[in-house]
């Protein structure tokens, strides 16, 4: 066995991301980790690759017991990581990229650059890649970096591949072209770890997989003894959690209609949010969830089409424009977009609407500090003062100050990116009540989630995107597996195979 | 509870340094604690206070101003060459602001339209602004001034130098706007997280633009302040002030990763240098030894900040 993996647990700051990990790899075996997002297979693979350290547990390395404290070490025993978002340096040439770090460690002392453009081609060329060495790497597309990612762990000697989700931004004849590396890679008898969210991909690739659910694995087996049901069974696993379960109220005037819109690879999306309503929109990673929230919010004015909101036709070019219509984005990174860490809580709940604590330009502290007061207690965001920096605060209280800003400004369109992601269960429940609050007090929520049965407990209809486009819409009741038939373009891809 | 003293006496440092170099000067040697030699050291710091103001606000916002010390040079030339081309003296003054502004007002401009990055724009307008300077008087200094025009920079007001005046009235006002003001807000804010403040709907552009043109002015009113001290309007006036103005605004606690600075921290800033060169010149020290001790100050003072940061993120 290459790789074995048992009981690993990891947690961050309180946060269990991985419970009792367990995965055996054998060489020249394409092995399929999957699970749904949050899961655990990622944090599984970067303890792997020795980019974070395992709390308990035994990890074997060809019959070896070992720990990788920092990436090198994982790489000198033989690990290579294929990542998502490419870890390569832009402005360096494919075959400085391919040996970077590695230039000088040759017996001749100094690698002439010649010399390293040919090792690179001779490599490229073994692959069977098109690419031409010399290329910057910035030029590449996301499918060219990865070919370049997958030479430097060849060029490396690497005896096990991580590859994590390598297909999400790549075309179908890029896709095609992946597989045929991994085949050539086992071939090789080099191990791989594949991991991946569309099912269509599985049959033709994976020998063996292993089902992460909750940081816990749960299934391991030969891949053509499962049916897609029962993987989407082992992935989604547990029941309908029924402990939060949310009273729909009959839905009011239409706030927020969007027309016909496209922009990039988004097409033609149309659909109504009412008021007192939550609406769930679901879908893959990449399926352009995030980019429709920023189109509304007017981050990325939309190409064609017409968003209106409160019966007044707004399109937003800008988030000034959303923000006076009475948009709101809660975005995902709400550290890095959300809020100014350095400022208060006070400073930050006000920031959207300064204009209504000041007159000609000068602040009256006293109304700001009282308008803060009013909004902390209201989403109950526990502090020890609204002059405490936001950056002190726990993830969901930082949350709670993200949604009290435009509640405080009068939005009655909120969109929430995400809202749960990095959050513990207690504030997820208070971000659900929060949402609920919202809609009752007559405001209209789109509630953009990666995990389902959050949008099936919350949601009272659920939009589902597939590859910019809107592919269907479920109303109450509806089922994990619904959700994922819309997302993920399973029928025509199993029935191939079948 | 130990976190906390220790942030403040993070914050107290600059001022805790201002008092004792004050009282050891004082001790050292009995020329420094007179009437004379304070009022000299007032009128040659509020030279770079004043500058050092403006730079307080754009470094808040994240930005950096490498132009202010052209930007004095030319409002010098323009407002003394209005004297001498006859006009009243407060309006030759304000002339010469005016012309700081305008200069300001480019800088915000190319900065928030062009959307280059403020160093390189005002790397860019330090040396034009710079040339502007030497075309316009053929690079040769404007004298003969009438002697009125010395009250601005070397006057005194009920025993008090005027160009102290000037600043404290400019710090009050500064300190107003960034405390109780939608720009001065913002400006943190931008400082802190732009993204965030663009979620928020903040107009952004707006008030970089107007951060730049306020840094203008003040540069401008300290052009004004350094000619009339000099009884000159010099082209090469002000040269290497920029990085002065920064030193003083990040010795009183500014971060040039924006969202953090304050007036006082500025003020106290400016006087440390102050007092290290007036001291300096008073014990004889070489001069050569002063830039050393203002180099190692500024490294130690940013130094100091990066250390109280990283405790600040792993506590």
């Amino acid at each position: 066995m290459l790789l074995s993996l048992q009981g690993i647990r990891k947690s961050f700051g309180g946060v269990q991301a991985l419970s009792n990990g367990n995965l055996e790899v054998a060489e020249g075996e394409v092995h399929l980790l999957m699970g749904e997002n949050g899961a655990g297979k990622s944090t599984l693979m970067k303890i792997v690759a020795g980019m974070y350290r395992r709390d308990a547990g035994e990890m074997l390395w060809r019959g070896q017991p070992v720990s990788f404290t920092r990436p090198a070490e994982a790489t000198a025993h033989g690990v290579a990581m294929v990542h998502q978002e490419s870890l390569l340096a832009p402005h360096l040439n494919i075959a400085e990229n391919i040996f970077l770090g590695r230039e000088t460690t040759s017996a001749l002392g100094w690698v002439s650059r010649g010399a390293v453009v040919e090792k690179a081609r001779r490599i490229i060329s073994e692959l069977g890649f098109r690419l031409e060495p010399e290329t910057l790497v910035g030029r590449l597309s996301p499918a060219g970096k990865q070919l370049v990612e997958i030479c430097r762990a060849v060029a490396l000697g690497s005896s096990l591949l991580i590859f994590d989700e390598p297909t999400s931004s790549l075309s179908e004849s890029e896709t095609k072209e992946v597989f045929r590396i991994v085949k050539e890679l086992c071939r090789r008898s080099i191990g791989v770890i594949y991991i991946t969210h569309r099912l269509e991909e599985l049959r033709s690739i994976g020998d063996r997989v292993t089902v992460l659910r909750d940081g816990a694995t749960v299934h391991t087996g030969p891949l053509n003894a499962l049916d897609r049901d029962q993987l989407i069974q082992h992935m989604v696993g547990r029941p309908v959690n029924a402990t939060y379960h949310r009273e729909s109220l009959p839905p009011g005037e239409p706030l927020l209609e969007v027309k016909g819109v496209s922009r990039g690879f988004l097409r033609d999306i149309s659909f109504v949010l009412r008021a007192g309503e939550i609406v769930g929109l679901g879908g893959l990673m990449g399926a352009g969830r995030t980019e429709l929230c920023r189109v509304l919010f007017g981050l990325d004015p939309a190409e064609a089409g017409t968003v209106t909101v409160a019966g007044r036709r707004v399109d937003p070019k800008n988030p000034r424009q959303a923000v006076a219509s009475g948009v709101a984005l809660i975005p995902e990174d709400r550290q890095i977009s959300g809020l100014a860490l350095k400022l208060s809580i006070a400073h930050n709940i006000t920031m959207p609407d300064l204009g209504r604590v000041s007159s000609m330009g000068i602040l009256n502290k006293s109304a700001e500090m009282a308008l803060a007061s009013d909004y902390r207690e209201r989403l109950r965001i526990r502090c020890s003062s609204p002059r405490q920096l936001a950056g002190r605060l726990s993830g969901g209280n930082q949350q709670k100050i993200v949604i009290a800003k435009w509640v405080a400004r009068g939005a009655r369109v909120f969109l929430f990116d995400e809202p749960t992601r990095g959050i513990d269960v207690a504030a997820k429940q208070e971000v659900f009540e929060q949402m609920d609050r919202l809609a009752r007090g007559g405001a209209a929520v789109l509630m953009v989630s990666s995990e389902l049965p959050e949008l099936l407990q919350v949601a009272d209809r659920i939009l589902v995107m597939r590859e910019g486009r809107l592919t269907g819409e479920l109303a109450r009741p509806t089922t994990q597996e619904d959700i994922m038939r819309l997302a993920a373009p399973l029928h025509t891809a199993v029935e191939s195979i079948q | 509870m130990q976190k906390s003293i220790a942030q403040r006496l993070q914050r107290f440092l600059p001022f805790v340094t201002l008092a004792l170099l004050f009282v050891a000067l004082t001790i050292a040697t009995p020329h420094f604690l007179t009437a004379v030699n304070l009022a000299s050291v007032a009128r040659q710091t509020a030279v770079i206070n004043i500058m050092a103001l403006g730079m307080t606000l754009v470094i808040i916002t994240g930005g950096i101003d490498l132009s202010v010390g052209s930007i004095l040079a030319v409002s010098g030339l323009f407002g003394t060459m209005a004297i001498k081309a006859g006009q009243p003296i407060p309006l030759a003054i304000a002339l010469g602001i005016a012309a700081g502004l305008v200069c300001g007002l480019l800088n915000g401009l190319m900065i928030t339209m062009l959307r280059i990055n403020p160093f390189i724009v005002t790397l860019g307008t330090l040396e034009a602004y710079r040339g502007i300077a030497l075309v316009v008087s053929k690079g040769l200094p404007v004298h003969e001034i009438p002697e009125r025009f010395s009250y601005l920079g070397d006057g005194n007001l009920l025993g008090i130098p005027f160009s102290l005046w000037v600043l404290a009235l400019c710090a009050v006002v500064m300190h107003f706007l960034l405390e109780n003001t939608k720009l001065g807000r913002y400006s943190f804010a931008i400082g802190s997280n732009q993204s965030a403040a663009y979620y928020a709907g903040v107009p952004i552009n707006f008030h970089l633009t107007a951060v730049y043109a306020i840094a203008g002015l003040l540069s401008g009113l300290a052009g004004m302040v350094e000619a009339s001290r000099l009884m000159t309007g010099q082209p090469t006036a002000g040269l290497g002030y920029e990085l002065q103005a920064i030193a003083a605004v990040v010795i009183g606690g500014g971060s040039l990763q924006g969202g953090e600075g304050s007036v006082i921290g500025t003020l106290i800033g400016a006087f440390i240098i102050g007092l290290l060169s007036n001291g300096s010149d008073l014990l004889g020290i070489n001069p050569y030894w002063q830039q050393v001790t203002i180099g190692a100050i500024i490294i130690a003072a940013v130094g100091f900040d990066e250390y109280r940061k990283r405790r600040f993120a792993t506590a």
